[in-house]
């Protein structure tokens, strides 16, 4: 089967963190491929630099050295704009801690995204706001506020925050780490749902070995480095 | 336009979203309530006060000579400014009204004069006098009735000498006043009286009626103006008592304020104020210490009272007041010690039989309409000048009654102040000239003079020492004197000499800028040499209260909003800091460095026009009830400032406009820093976990 196109390229990735008198090195020679698609784990113990590679990823840290690319751009010779409008238009985000805005209401924070891209007419964000509340079974809840609702639904609210604009790249920081068991399975059925049907690549951390099982790709670090990739055959 | 929809949704949102919001919130609540209401009252303040200036004696401008050492000050009491005169107003008044906005050009100049009086006994004696002179002789049961009276005073005074006697020091009293009462009050001396009576009021005039010491002073200020343009320019003039001065002749209206206040007996004076303190202020005789006050003098000052009735008024006011009280005290002075020992229940009824009872047998007023006063002033080269004017009446400001600042000032002719002032009149000239004759005076030029009165060839005689023919002179005067109290000068005389500065009346008084600036082109044009100021120059110190009144409310709103600042911009980067996560979530999903700071200056100005506009409402509210209800002037400068007794301020547009200013700037000012730092929170702060 023909391998689909490189998303996320890495190569020869360093990370350093001054930290007092001391340079804490969060990644250390990191090289790693994804492509457009794949459902991605990366997983590894804390401090194995798991949050550090996804930050590279989503363009919202830099690294010390080494090159990053996301869908062809290299981060490091982009403005702070230009990372902006690449995280807007390339990249969507769930968060550990779901960060919804609390003063708006579900609709509005899915239509956030939308709304900083300018492009959609009214009609056309609700029409594809609903569709995705919709996709993720809180098409009755719109106009509920966060504080209204339960952990696992928050998070259905963020990813479908992550996917509005339809991003060629999900990356989810341990999407369930703050959710029970069976919600945290029911989130990440819902996201290979979405990796299925509309083709997003989904990178995720997590260290949870069930969560892991769903990847079809693992991808493991340990002190800052690659320890290892294992692939699911078939599940591609 | 949907992001700006999504700013302020936001926005809006986040306005009661936390505690710390709401505490911004009150504090410019609070701040933009007391700009619009604090403005709004200064505003009507100006304006009423503006009103009072502009509408007792400023008009809307002033001219004077600009070569004087101050500016006019027209409130200032008795610091009288050093103004060079204009020596011919006629010259000033032509060119002045050629202004299309001018409605008026009144003459004015201001000083200050005393008034001398006898006592009691002297105004009695001169009665006395009057009514035993051949020319003016009286029925004599008029005579015997002074005669009684002035027995009766000399009986009181008798008896205050032995009181005085027991508790002054040895040799206080001149051992001669008792030797010069006991004749006057002997049975002798009036037996005689008749026989000699000029003899006998020589003696009563010289050696009693100092004994008496309630002989007074008045201080008075007055305007000297055109009357006729005066009353027909400043509308709000109103005669009270008398009539108006006739049309171009000399003569006074004493200012109501001051006729009440100076001429009237004392007692009924206080017993007006104390009646006024209850009825009109509010105030207790019980709880106010200077309505306590008040009556203690009444109690105490009974003399004025006593002195001034004669045997047959003695009884009569005995009479009442035995019944009033009810008392059987048949000593007129204890009874009226009784009478005037009043409290807040009896005022009332006191004060109606005072005025219905006794006051007809009183003399209420020591100068009534038709009077002539004597006034005594400096003149502008410190000689003191006297002249007597007669009185027709006195006036007050409509609206201005009770104030004691704009009823400072009565109105005189300005002839009469010309003489006061020093201006050589025709008159003077003619009267100096008589007295140069009559003294037989012989011009002696100043370079000659030494040679003239001591040199070898003197022409001045030595010898022959003139007497001055005083009875041809001051019946000479008399007749003059006549000549001038009834005597119609015409508009060119009036207006052709010497005046201190004019008032200028303007049609319309919105122009007065404008109309200031093209008046003084004039009068450079023309070389009148005189200087143009506006109603607040003017009116001195006085006309400065309302710039002092808005630096007190902008510094104190500018203080407020300085706190409100500081604590704002704390609060803001509080809140900022707290919401880091959140604004690194929406840096982290596209959201740009631009969209974050204007997003946080625009909470901050929401927040504050939400809380600004329920402020101004608030203020807006107060105010109107404000001015449903008036704020009473509290004392007499409040009073002038108010225009009368209450103030009722309008909301003012320009403190609603310029409250919403404020606070924005403020909030603008405030939330610049903060949004600057949610501006530099990086995306990677999203990523961060809970704690």
């Amino acid at each position: 089967m023909a391998k689909n196109a490189e998303i996320v390229s890495i190569q020869k990735v360093h990370k350093d963190y001054p930290l007092d008198k001391v340079v804490v090195k969060a990644l250390q020679g990191v090289d790693l491929t994804v492509h457009q698609g794949d459902f991605l784990s990366i997983v590894g113990p804390s401090g194995s630099g798991k949050t550090t590679l996804l930050n590279l990823i989503g363009c919202v840290d830099v690294a010390t050295s080494g090159t990053v690319l996301i869908d062809g751009h290299d981060t490091k010779t982009l403005s702070d704009r230009q990372l902006t409008d690449l995280r807007l238009e390339t990249l969507g985000f769930i968060f550990q801690s779901f960060n919804l805005v609390p003063v708006l209401s579900v609709f509005q924070n899915v239509e956030f995204p939308l709304l900083l891209q300018r492009r959609l007419t009214r009609d056309e964000r609700a029409k594809r706001v609903d569709a995705l509340l919709a996709k993720v079974g809180l098409d009755k809840h719109s106009k509920h506020r966060p504080s209204e609702l339960s952990g696992g639904q928050r998070q259905r609210v963020a990813i479908a925050r992550a996917l509005v604009t339809r991003p060629k790249i999900v990356l989810a920081d341990e999407p369930t780490a703050n959710l029970d068991s069976v919600t945290g399975e029911t989130i990440i059925d819902l996201m290979k749902e979405m990796n299925r049907s509309l083709k997003t690549t989904f990178i995720f951390s997590t260290h949870d070995a069930k969560v892991m099982g769903h990847a079809n790709s693992v991808v493991r670090l340990a002190d800052g480095r690659i320890d290892g990739r294992k692939a699911k055959a078939g599940k591609h | 336009m949907s992001w700006v929809l999504l700013l302020l949704q936001t926005s809006l949102r986040n306005v009661l979203s936390s505690f710390l919001n709401v505490v911004i919130g009150l504090i410019l609540l609070v701040g933009t309530a007391i700009f619009v209401v604090g403005g709004s009252l200064v505003d009507s303040m100006d304006k009423a006060m503006s009103r009072s200036i502009i509408g007792s004696i400023a008009g809307h401008a002033q001219v004077y000579q600009a070569s004087s050492k101050d500016s006019p000050s027209l409130f200032e009491g008795w610091q009288i400014p050093d103004l060079d005169p204009m020596p011919d107003f006629s010259r000033v008044k032509g060119p002045l009204m050629a202004h299309p906005n001018v409605a008026a050009v009144v003459p004015q100049g201001i000083n200050t004069a005393i008034v001398v009086y006898g006592n009691t006994i002297d105004q009695v004696l001169e009665k006395l006098r009057k009514s035993v002179s051949p020319g003016t002789r009286q029925p004599k049961e008029r005579v015997e009735s002074l005669k009684s009276h002035v027995r009766q005073m000399v009986s009181v005074i008798q008896s205050d000498m032995a009181k005085l006697d027991k508790v002054a020091a040895k040799g206080a009293v001149d051992p001669g006043s008792y030797a010069d009462l006991r004749r006057a009050s002997s049975q002798g001396f009036w037996s005689n009286f008749d026989l000699d009576p000029l003899g006998h009021l020589e003696f009563l005039e010289n050696k009693i009626a100092y004994l008496v010491p309630d002989s007074d002073q008045i201080f008075l200020s007055y305007v000297g103006t055109d009357l006729d343009t005066f009353c027909a320019s400043f509308d709000r003039t109103q005669v009270v008592d008398g009539q108006a001065v006739p049309k171009g002749q000399r003569g006074m209206l004493l200012s109501k304020y001051v006729y009440e206040d100076q001429f009237k007996l004392k007692a009924a004076r206080r017993l007006d104020l104390l009646h006024e303190g209850i009825t009109t202020k509010g105030k207790t005789i019980a709880k106010d210490p200077g309505l306590k006050d008040l009556v203690k003098q009444n109690k105490l000052q009974t003399r004025e009272i006593v002195l001034q009735l004669d045997p047959l008024s003695t009884r009569k006011a005995v009479a009442i007041l035995q019944q009033t009280l009810p008392s059987k005290e048949g000593d007129l002075a204890k009874l009226l010690s009784s009478f005037f020992d009043t409290d807040d229940l009896n005022l009332a009824a006191r004060h109606k039989v005072f005025y219905e009872k006794l006051a007809p047998l009183l003399e209420l007023y020591r100068v009534r309409p038709g009077d002539f006063l004597t006034i005594k002033a400096y003149t502008k080269s410190g000689f003191v000048s006297a002249v007597n004017v007669k009185v027709y009446g006195t006036f007050q400001f409509k609206g201005l009654e009770k104030s004691s600042v704009a009823g400072a000032a009565s109105l005189m002719d300005l002839f009469t102040f010309r003489d006061l002032y020093g201006y050589v009149t025709p008159e003077k000239v003619a009267e100096t000239r008589a007295l140069q004759r009559a003294a037989g005076a012989k011009f002696v030029s100043r370079e000659k003079a030494e040679d003239e009165l001591f040199g070898g060839s003197s022409s001045v005689e030595e010898t022959t020492q003139r007497t001055i023919d005083a009875g041809a002179l001051l019946g000479g005067g008399k007749v003059q004197r006549a000549d001038l109290v009834s005597r119609v000068y015409n508009r060119e005389e009036i207006e052709k000499g010497v005046a201190l500065g004019a008032a200028i009346v303007l049609k319309d008084p919105s122009q007065l800028k404008a109309t200031m600036k093209e008046l003084q082109d004039i009068c450079d044009k023309e070389k009148l040499g005189l200087k143009v100021i506006d109603w607040q120059k003017a009116a001195g110190n006085l006309g400065q209260f309302v710039f002092v009144a808005k630096f007190i409310l902008y510094f104190a709103t500018f203080i407020i909003f300085v706190v409100a600042l500081v604590i704002i911009n704390n609060a803001v980067v509080m809140a900022t800091l707290q919401r880091v996560r959140e604004i690194g979530t929406l840096r982290a999903i596209g959201a740009r460095r631009l969209f974050v700071l204007a997003m946080v200056l625009t909470e901050t100005i929401v927040l504050g026009l939400v809380f600004g506009t329920v402020g101004a409402l608030l203020g807006g509210a107060l105010t109107v009830w404000l001015g449903q209800t008036g704020i009473p002037a509290a004392n007499d400068w409040a009073y002038f400032f108010f225009s009368g007794p209450r103030l009722f301020p309008g909301l003012s547009l320009g403190s609603l406009v310029g409250a919403y200013f404020v606070v924005f700037l403020v909030t603008c000012a405030s939330a610049l820093y903060p949004a600057l730092m949610a501006a530099r929170v990086p995306p990677v702060r999203a990523m961060a976990s809970e704690d």
